[in-house]
């Protein structure tokens, strides 16, 4: 069997998910982009999927930005988080009067290295871009749409942070389709902190805080579901988009989204200390709260 | 530690992670937690040889301005640049979850409740962002940091404030930005990508990290006063600080998203019109954006001493 | 490789304890250190914890602190310290420099 792999391949996969012939790029809601050259590295969209309206974001692993020459390979860039914010906040708008069950999905799909880094960039806040993005998805999860992130190649840094690590729930194909999933690779990890490579190496056999992919990001509670084959991705999608729903329509949204998963961390043990400060942390609050409520 | 009043005159530059968060609130006022005390340092670092801290290097808790409950975040840049770990992002997170529980706490007790018992929340960022030691519970913290405020949206007001040494940058930068009121001295900066890596990425000709003032046109807290990336720019004093603050809490929390540079969509079509201009520009110095908002001699603006800059400056003219 | 735990056990004439139950002091920042001091009964002694990245300094510290124990006649005192490549110099500092902080909040210095 060839290596397969989708990195790169952003549009491929949208095909491979949605619905056959349902993508109307550049439409969702009453947003309509008219410049094609806006934002080129972010393909957005509305697709049918298991018969419903949803937003479709993905990366163009293909595109250049001509306007901003550090955007391409699937960098997400100040026009492309923006871009990604209009597709979130229009599906908010469309579905306003919606009820919760009715809300329409938004499905990312990941394939991204990362984030615009340019003097231009910042000069005018790169920043303010991709918070954009992450604070739409934020608003859209708790208005009751569900979001599922697909991470089908490159999934890194500030990049998944907006462009993923909102979302309900994340799900990522395995290590053998080239999928990578980390702050930055351990080589560069190895260089900046000054530590040994292998033994980086060796560690993260056994903590999975540092090291790169799918599977360590499962053990720490990054990721819901690692999605063996291509052609499950569809079904795991439509499955999760109802076990969100159902999260949702019994109100509890504490176990879905960032939260959710500081949950599913403690549970398999790879952020276990989390949950002690926190807990620790509400003692303490708890033996003073009220001094400071009656102040 | 310092004596509160002392606290008050001294260069917020300099003071620790501690000294600021005693000294933002009124005096007195500040209860720790999760203090060295307890020892909560990083499970992470030891095994990596590097040293600890028992604070983890993030200093939180609650103190008042006023009848106000303010809880108080702040960064400690000297401890691994100021970075977040696991330890450090579950106190981060809890600390905007408490003021939330908070106040739905106290809304439930009294849907009256008075604009001056709002609890608020202040974040002091010196971070560069994710502990690479500790790299992808860094990251996770992040996201659930962005997810906390948005839960604060029309609840718990969040303040950032950034005016120490290592500034704030990295996914700590979008974190920064999403908060509802930023408040700069011009000795902290605010951005995503580093100096260093930007050199790296574009060469010394393109961007020197060595120029100092290159880097503070680039991201440091005039500039972005110009650019509407901050709301209000301070003198360097843990006072300065703290009295914006107080004044920033008496405005309704209405009124407060009118003070937001990102989180919605007026927000973000707006953001985009800047976006254009930058494409359109393609400056190769802030000086040149400075120049187009209005500054006449934009040289002059980099050393000019505080109350002459806050009395001659144009900015961006913001329209949301 | 991992962090280095140190362990040390000191005993004065006529030892005193600190004035308050426990005291903080320090940033662990490159070539600097933290301390925690905790009022303990260990029988007038002082034990202290030093967890420090660099090796093959016992001795150093050894000195360090007894000198620091017995310059200020300590005793029924936990002393830990987060080192990080602090120089002797700046350990004595530190260390002094807590000790004055701690005397001076105990005898009505503000918060």
């Amino acid at each position: 069997m060839e290596m397969e792999t989708l990195v790169g391949q952003g549009r491929e996969a949208i095909n491979m998910i949605i619905d056959p012939d349902s993508f109307q790029e550049n439409v969702v809601g009453d947003l309509k982009v008219e410049d094609e050259s806006f934002g080129p590295g972010a393909v957005i969209g509305t697709a049918s999927l298991n018969g419903e309206d949803v937003t479709v974001i993905a990366n163009d692993a293909m595109a250049f930005n001509e306007k901003f020459p550090v955007v391409f390979a699937g960098v997400i860039g100040m026009e492309e988080a923006y871009k990604m914010a209009l597709a979130v906040y229009n599906s908010i708008k469309a579905d306003e009067d919606k009820p919760v069950d009715k809300k329409r999905p938004i499905v990312l799909i990941v394939d991204t290295p990362g984030n615009g880094p340019g003097k231009v960039e910042e000069i005018f806040g790169m920043n303010k871009a991709t918070g954009s993005y992450q604070l739409s998805l934020a608003e859209a999860r708790k208005k009751g749409h569900p979001i599922v992130a697909m991470v089908i190649g490159r999934a890194i840094s500030g990049a998944f942070l907006c462009h993923g690590l909102q979302a309900d729930q994340i799900l990522a194909l395995p290590k053998q389709f080239q999928t990578m999933i980390h702050v930055m690779p351990l080589t560069s990890i190895a260089r900046i902190t000054k530590q040994d490579l292998e033994r980086l190496e060796e560690l993260s056999t056994t903590n999975p805080v540092f090291a790169s992919g799918a599977d360590f990001f499962y053990q720490l509670g990054g990721l819901e579901e690692i999605v063996e084959q291509f052609d499950k991705m569809r079904e795991k999608i439509i499955s999760h988009i109802g076990e969100i729903r159902n999260f949702k329509s019994a109100g509890q949204y504490e176990k879905t989204g960032p939260w959710g998963r500081g949950l599913l961390g403690a549970e398999r043990e790879g952020r276990a200390v989390r949950s002690k400060v926190i807990e620790q942390m509400q003692k303490e609050f708890d033996s003073v709260a009220d001094k400071y409520i009656s102040a | 530690m310092a004596n509160w009043d002392d606290l008050q005159k001294s260069s917020f530059l300099e003071s620790s992670a501690r000294e600021r968060a005693l000294g933002l609130v009124d005096k007195g006022t500040f209860t720790e937690f999760i203090s060295p005390i307890d020892r909560m340092s990083s499970p992470h670092l030891p095994v990596l040889g590097e040293a600890v801290e028992f604070d983890d290097g993030i200093v939180v808790g609650v103190g008042l301005i006023g009848k106000k409950p303010v809880f108080v975040v702040s960064q400690e840049g000297k401890f691994i640049g100021g970075s977040v770990g696991e330890v450090g992002g579950a106190k981060m997170v809890n600390t905007i979850k408490l003021a939330v529980d908070m106040y739905d706490k106290m809304k439930a007790e009294n849907p009256d409740l008075p604009e001056e018992k709002r609890p608020a929340v202040v974040v002091s960022f010196e971070t560069g962002g994710v502990r690479l030691h500790e790299a992808n519970a860094g990251l996770l913290a992040h996201a659930e940091v962005m997810d906390q405020i948005q839960d604060a949206r029309g609840k718990v007001p969040i303040i950032g404030v950034i005016g120490s040494k290592v500034g704030c940058f990295g996914g700590m930068g979008f974190v920064a930005a999403a908060t509802d009121v930023i408040i700069m001295s011009e000795f902290g900066r605010l951005g995503l990508t580093g100096p260093e890596v930007i050199e790296q990425e574009l060469g010394k000709e393109e961007f020197d990290a060595g120029n100092r003032a290159l880097v503070y046109r680039t991201t440091g807290g005039k500039h972005k006063y110009i650019m509407q990336d901050c709301n209000f720019m301070v003198e360097d004093t843990i006072a300065s600080f703290r009295d914006q603050i107080a004044e920033v809490v008496k405005i309704s929390i209405d009124e407060m998203e009118g003070l937001r540079r990102i989180g919605s969509l007026e927000l973000v079509e707006e953001q985009i019109k800047l976006v254009e201009l930058a494409a359109k520009m393609q400056p190769s110095d802030s000086k040149d954006v400075w120049a187009h908002f209005g500054n006449e001699k934009p040289e002059e603006l980099t050393d000019m001493p505080y109350d002459e800059f806050m009395k001659v400056v144009k900015r961006y003219p913001k329209q949301s | 490789m991992a962090l280095n735990e140190l362990q040390y056990e000191f005993k004065v004439d006529n030892p005193t304890t600190i004035l308050k139950e426990n005291y903080h002091y320090g940033v662990v920042g490159s070539g600097d250190m933290e301390v925690l001091m905790e009022k303990k009964d260990l029988g007038g002694a002082v034990k202290v914890k030093v967890v420090t990245p660099v090796s093959g300094f016992d001795k150093v510290w050894e000195r360090v602190l007894k000198k620091f124990v017995t310059e200020n006649s300590m005793g029924d005192v936990s002393l830990e310290i987060n080192d990080n490549n602090a120089t002797p110099v700046v350990v004595t500092m530190r260390l002094r420099q807590a000790l004055a902080e701690l005397v001076k909040e105990a005898e009505g210095g503000d918060k």
